[in-house]
């Protein structure tokens, strides 16, 4: 709604008509003489007048009580009959119901019953009078038009808000990427920071792997699940100095919905290496009616809760992993008892 | 006491590091690198137990069962190899080797599965094992004699946790069974691996020409 404020300064009445003419921009006189003339029409003038008046002094409601009011005294001078003006009453208070609640409905909020309501009424009304056939796109015309008004937003909006969230989930899946990646590689290049021969190798591997994800495929070369994880394994058995003994049952040809899988499996995979303390992890796959990895090593085990918020290995790059794609994970721990995490993902 | 071990496998490389692995745990008698070699070895040295690799330049592993056998039936054989397909792990152990373990495994491991093999037991590598769930599937059946051709769903379950890396003592407490009672199911596993005519065992044994 535009910005109206009544004119202490400059004022017959109340201000309206000066209040009214600074905020469209024209000469006070004008306004005051259009409102004269609009008085004329069955008092609709007058009406509008007290509508502004009471919009001026945020008495919202009444202030949309008089405005339809003063609109249908104009409508009846005009000429309409009375069927007509009660129904492009009816109408426009359905407008103003809607434009009251921000013009759209949000998702999941409520309908704006009485709005809908006021507008169909007036609508059948207003067809009603016009309803002869010598109109006969006015009806259905109004209809859609009318859906399209209260309808429409909702549906954009709906729109944006699926955007919003695919932006988002793509966000953690690259937050997830780089953790898996890159930070990893930065760790190791700390450690390793006296030794230039490694930390070339894990800076010429890095920008091979980002190259890879970047520009191709995220898990290039390999023709199917077993293949991805055996590459995999591979790679975190070079970083890490781990071995890694793989088992599968079955397998699946590798396709993009297995990428996240893959990627989770490693990463549980290098959580194995990196944290159980022990040398040795196991992998097996099984594939049937549903795909399941799982990555076992015989460590040191955790505590759940000590995990820090902010290492996003395994609430990440794991769990939330599994659950975007539409699978779960689910990690058996405890100290002492080694780990095994558990990705599953229906076919 | 220790075993008596011969073993087979055409890279010297290898042989030089499993001989240094298991010294002072077993008693190498005899290394060979072809089956020509390992056959008449064998049944003259009577070894316990034969590291047995899966593939040797002149024929598979099970070439040097099936000329051992007969002569000598008290030799066990334990297969041992990095990684190989499911059909010549499957036909060496059809050809009659008691278990299957990949070169990762641990010394203390080797040990142990050396051990066991010489008590007539089974060792399932986790590889093994899943290859074995994937022949024995649900639903894949062609006559044949029904016990035999299928596993039992705690065989099943044993063999699903070889799979996950399990130790036959780690799947005794989660399945709260005894450790014997575990052994006695991959054992189970094992000869029905050996005596079923499943139609994916019968096909990959085929496939090799051994049938």
């Amino acid at each position: 709604m535009p910005h109206f404020e009544l004119n202490k300064h400059d004022r017959v009445l109340a201000g309206v008509c000066s209040g009214a003419a600074a905020q469209l921009g024209v000469d006070a006189t004008v306004v005051r003489l259009v409102f004269a003339v609009l008085a004329l029409a069955g008092g609709a003038g007058i009406v509008l007048y007290f509508a502004l008046w009471a919009y001026g002094t945020h008495r919202r409601w009444v202030a949309a009580v008089l405005g339809v009011l003063a609109i249908a005294g104009l409508l009846e001078a005009l000429g309409l009959s009375g069927r007509g003006v009660a129904g492009a009453t009816l109408v426009l208070a359905g407008l103003f119901a809607v434009l009251r609640r921000g013009g759209s409905v949000r998702p999941g909020g409520k309908l704006p019953t009485l709005a809908v309501i006021l507008l169909v009424t007036g609508a059948v009304i207003l067809l009603g009078h016009f309803g002869s056939n010598a109109r006969p796109f006015i009806g259905p015309g109004a209809v859609v038009g009318m859906l399209l008004f209260v309808v429409g937003p909702w549906v954009w909006r709906l729109q944006e808000e699926r955007a919003d969230r695919i932006r988002l989930e793509e966000r953690a899946a690259v937050a997830a990427r780089v953790h898996d990646s890159v930070l990893q590689t930065l760790a190791l290049v700390q450690r390793h920071a006296d030794e230039p021969a490694r930390v070339g190798s894990l800076a010429r591997r890095q920008e091979r792997e980002l190259r890879r994800w970047l520009y191709g495929s995220g898990v290039p070369d390999a023709a199917s699940l077993a293949d991805a994880l055996a590459d995999a394994a591979a790679d975190v058995e070079a970083m890490h100095n781990v071995q890694i003994e793989l088992a599968n049952s079955g397998d699946a040809p590798m396709e993009e919905r297995l990428e996240p899988v893959v990627l989770a499996a490693r990463e549980a995979m290098t959580n194995a290496a990196k944290f159980s303390g022990v040398r040795e992890v196991s992998v097996y796959a099984e594939v049937n009616g549903s795909i399941a990895v799982f990555v076992r090593d015989r460590g040191a085990g955790f505590d759940r809760a000590s995990v820090p918020e902010d290492r996003r290995g395994l609430a990440e790059s794991i769990e939330g992993r599994m659950r975007r794609a539409g699978g779960e994970a689910v990690v058996t721990t405890a100290p002492g008892e080694g780990t095994e995490v558990e990705l599953r993902l229906p076919r | 006491m220790t075993r008596r071990i011969v073993l087979v496998d055409d890279h010297e490389l290898f042989r030089a590091g499993v001989r240094g692995e298991l010294a002072g745990a077993v008693e190498i008698v005899g290394e060979a690198g072809s089956v020509a070699e390992a056959v008449p070895m064998i049944r003259e040295l009577d070894p316990e137990v034969v590291l047995l690799d899966v593939h040797l330049p002149d024929g598979g592993g099970e070439g040097v069962i099936a000329g051992v056998a007969q002569e000598r039936p008290g030799v066990k054989f334990l297969a041992l190899s990095v990684s190989d397909a499911a059909e010549d792990v499957i036909s060496v152990i059809r050809a009659g080797a008691r278990g299957y373990v990949t070169k990762t495994i641990t010394r203390a491991e080797l040990v142990d599965a050396i051990e066991r093999v010489a008590e007539g037991d089974a060792v399932f590598s986790p590889r093994l094992a899943g290859f074995v769930l994937d022949a024995f599937k649900d639903g894949e059946r062609v006559g044949g004699d029904e016990e035999l051709d299928q596993l039992t769903p705690r065989e099943r379950e044993v063999l699903q946790l070889i799979a996950r890396g399990y130790r036959y003592k780690e799947i005794a407490a989660r399945l709260h069974l005894s450790v014997k009672t575990v052994e006695a199911h991959v054992s189970s596993v094992l000869r029905k691996l050996q005596l079923s005519s499943r139609h994916e065992l019968t096909r990959w044994a085929q496939e090799r020409r051994l049938i």
